[in-house]
């Protein structure tokens, strides 16, 4: 299938093959889960148990108070010890609910499947769906689907795009759900698919994980529906950032979202494989989002994994699953290299966002130098941005003129910074401006 | 464990970084001009060697102790940048330029060219030019004195010289096709057996170097064929007009200093715009310059004045802003 190609882009090293080809593990149950009533964008979710309550796998312990915000359900049988205040990844305070793990009852329990009557689903049975199991935007974005799901009545979505690109270095989380779950995901597609009608539904994957292309490709051939999605399998050029909405919007269907725009305003949606794969899961198994498979990797782990853990595992489990972090280790991060969150320490446990537990021991990070006007980060802003000027003017404090050069337009898929020659910490520089321009509401 | 309190590296992402650091790009574009040095050394004579120490040893001492009066670290030095510099001034001098004033414009070039603005990437101004400007200025007796070069490469008949032909004002090579054939002419300024500036003589060597940094997308070809196409367009146009008066365009390519410029004047990162299209406009612009000053003005080669005075303009192009994607037309 033809693609176009965007500007701008960058090519880095990749690392897919430490756990590509590894098959999803399921991590074992740790005796405490710890879990974020604001694993998403927009409100936290509201607690509903309370200490000392019990629980049961898929119960709801937290929930969304209004739009925007998502469910929370607990992955787990087991005793409510408490809510306790810690940060999130990135530093924001966030309320968890402690959960003791019943071992036993939870290896019991089993998702009963559910009948599924694809062919009256209505676009409101179907956000109801998104939204009872608490699904969000599983590629990191974590917006929640059941608004991503219900467009504005104004707006007709002729085009779905299922993210498949990971464009993102290690991770490859996304490519073993579509080489092991291919049909479950497609089935998660079919019922977006019955409730919205799309003309197109497009699978955009990167030349990268021809396994995934191939298993895809089958399943599409074998694929029985009363609905037909009509299929479309694009495969992609690798390049950073691939996976950007706006990107891959570009690149798969030739449509432009303006600047400041939403998907919706050129008719297209795109989702994550994990998020279809809930979609799936809550549908056909009556299961809310209560884990999510994580790529563990990085040369300060010895034995990379894709690890399927429950929401609110603690990072240490992982950890500790894979080898035991080495103590090479200077950086942990939270996602994947371009735009995951640096973990100050292993006290954080994994969300519903959580795509990637990278453990880098890169002995340096090299020192800031003046900056010497090559435009690298000019040529390679998938947005056209002026990246240099945005982070001279965040220096400098000139928020307002750092807004009128389409500051808001940036984001911060990290291109700039990477290509770099003088490390500017660029990104950082445009978030400082970004907030400034919130915060002083300019 | 024990180290789930342990303080790991926090930075905002990315947590990737790519190949390119400022080093690379300054080293590599000293690599690239040893063919220069390599040839200018068989045209000019193993003097042209010691000219380049002499320059290198004036721009990096110049820097090591500005730095230190400044109380910041002689270590930028290493960044490769002096040295591109200290190579750049020397290869735009005459050949039978003094030691003494190739140490006086190094010192200009490093001191006033680059530290005066605060160092690398604050400069306005190509810091090689600003010495050579320099010196034009304070000696040109000195600055305007060619030599021609050794006969390295044999292209004409025994007994044939080109004396007169020698110098961009000088006569035409429609009047040096009277005395040896005209490709043979253009075969001697491309590969730079002619007189000249000590490094910028040799179109060839200049595009092996010049061509490779494009390929490792340190220069531009936008700006190369911008600012070339321009010349070449412009005096083509008086050419066809009354090529008795006015040089062909090859000529005016391959004479003078329009291929170095080409490759590592207007290639300069800080000094020339940062976009692509401003790029082309500094290209265009320093074209237009050129051609300005060799047809009417009073200096025979134009190439300094104009990349200088772009250089000059060079923050109002920046100050453009890209069409950012998606943005309504």
């Amino acid at each position: 299938m033809a693609t176009t190609r965007i500007r701008g882009g960058v090519h880095p090293r990749y690392y897919k093959g430490l756990s590509a080809d590894l098959p999803i593990e399921r991590a074992g149950l740790p005796k405490r889960l710890e879990i974020p009533l604001s694993q998403h964008l927009g409100l936290p979710a509201n607690p509903v148990v309370s200490k000392g309550d019990l629980v049961q796998p898929g119960d709801l312990i937290a929930e969304a108070p209004k739009l925007i915000s998502a469910n929370v359900h607990s992955p787990v049988a087991g005793k409510v010890r408490g809510i306790v205040q810690k940060p999130l990844p990135g530093g924001r305070m966030c309320d968890y609910v402690e959960i003791q793990v019943d071992e036993e009852a939870t290896e019991a329990h089993e998702w009963q499947p559910q009948e599924v009557e694809i062919d009256t689903i209505t676009p409101e049975a179907l956000a109801k769906l998104f939204r009872d199991a608490g699904i969000v935007g599983m590629g990191g974005a974590t917006f929640p689907t059941d608004v991503k799901f219900s467009p504005p009545p104004n707006v007709t979505l002729d085009v779905f795009i299922l993210n498949a690109a990971e464009c993102e270095p290690y991770l490859t989380c996304d490519n073993r759900i579509m080489i092991e779950h291919t049909k479950e995901v497609l089935r998660g597609i079919e019922l977006a698919h019955a409730a919205l009608r799309f003309d197109r539904v497009i699978i955009g994957v990167e030349k990268n994980k021809p396994e995934a292309i191939k298993a895809l490709r089958k399943a599409i051939d074998e694929f029985v529906s009363p609905v037909a999605p009509p299929f479309e399998l694009h495969e992609l050029d690798v390049l950073y950032p691939q996976g950007a909405e706006k990107v891959l919007i570009q690149t798969t269907t030739g449509r432009t979202v303006p600047a400041g725009k939403l998907p919706f305003d050129v008719g297209a949606i795109a989702a994550n494989v994990q998020t279809m794969f809930a979609l799936y899961e809550a549908a056909y198994l009556g299961k809310p989002l209560v884990d999510r498979v994580v790529t563990v990797s990085g040369a300060g782990i010895p034995q990379p994994r894709n690890v399927r853990a429950a929401i609110g595992t603690p990072v240490t489990a992982l950890a500790e699953m894979c080898g035991g972090i080495q103590e090479t280790t200077t950086k942990v991060v939270a996602g994947g290299p371009m735009t995951g969150t640096a973990l100050p320490s292993l006290d954080y446990s994994v969300t519903k966002g959580f795509s990637g537990l990278l453990f880098f021991t890169n002995a340096e990070y090299p020192d800031e130098s003046p900056c010497i006007h090559c435009g690298s980060c000019v040529d390679v802003c998938p947005m056209r941005l002026m990246p240099l000027k945005l982070a001279a003017y965040a220096k400098a404090e000139k928020f307002e003129e750092a807004k009128a050069t389409n500051l808001m337009d940036c984001f911060e898929c990290g291109s700039c910074a990477w290509a770099c020659p003088s490390n500017i910490k660029i990104v950082s520089w445009i978030k400082y401006a970004k907030n400034s321009v919130r915060v002083k509401g300019i | 464990m024990s180290s789930a309190n342990e303080g790991f590296v926090l930075q905002t992402a990315p947590h990737a970084h790519g190949p390119m650091s400022v080093p690379r790009i300054m080293h590599a574009v000293n690599l690239s001009l040893i063919p220069v040095v390599v040839m200018s050394a068989l045209f000019f004579g193993a003097r042209v060697l010691m000219l380049y120490a002499v320059g290198i040893a004036a721009c990096l001492g110049t820097e090591v102790i500005i730095k230190s009066i400044r109380g910041q670290s002689w270590r930028s030095i290493l960044d490769g940048s002096a040295l591109v510099t200290a190579l750049l001034f020397v290869m735009v001098l005459p050949p039978s330029i003094s030691p003494l004033l190739v140490a006086i414009g190094g010192v200009v070039s490093i001191a006033i060219g680059k530290e005066v603005f605060g160092g690398i990437g604050q400069n306005v101004f190509n810091p090689a030019l600003v010495g050579r400007a320099f010196l034009s200025a304070a000696y040109p007796v000195a600055m305007t004195s060619w030599t021609p070069a050794r006969e390295v490469f044999s292209f004409v008949p025994t007994g044939r010289t080109l004396a007169t032909v020698d110098s961009v004002t000088g006569a035409t090579p429609l009047a040096a096709s009277r005395f040896e054939g005209i490709a043979e002419y253009y075969l001697r300024l491309f590969v730079g057996q002619t007189a000249g500036s000590i490094g910028s003589t040799s179109a060839l060597v200049i595009m092996i170097g010049g061509i490779a940094l494009i390929a490792m997308k340190i220069v531009r070809w936008q700006m190369v064929v911008s600012f070339l196409g321009t010349i070449a367009a412009l005096t083509g146009i008086f050419w066809l007009i009354d090529p008795t008066t006015y040089a062909d365009p090859l000529y005016h390519l391959l004479s003078g200093g329009v291929m170095f410029a080409a490759f590592y004047m207007i290639s300069d990162m800080v000094t020339t715009p940062f976009t692509t299209k401003g790029t082309v406009i500094f290209g265009v612009g320093a074209g237009l310059l050129t051609v300005i000053i060799r047809l009417f003005g009073g200096f025979p080669e134009g190439v300094m004045f104009a990349i200088l005075l772009m250089n000059a303009v060079t923050p109002i192009i920046n100050r453009m802003n890209n069409r950012v994607y998606g943005a309504s037309a």
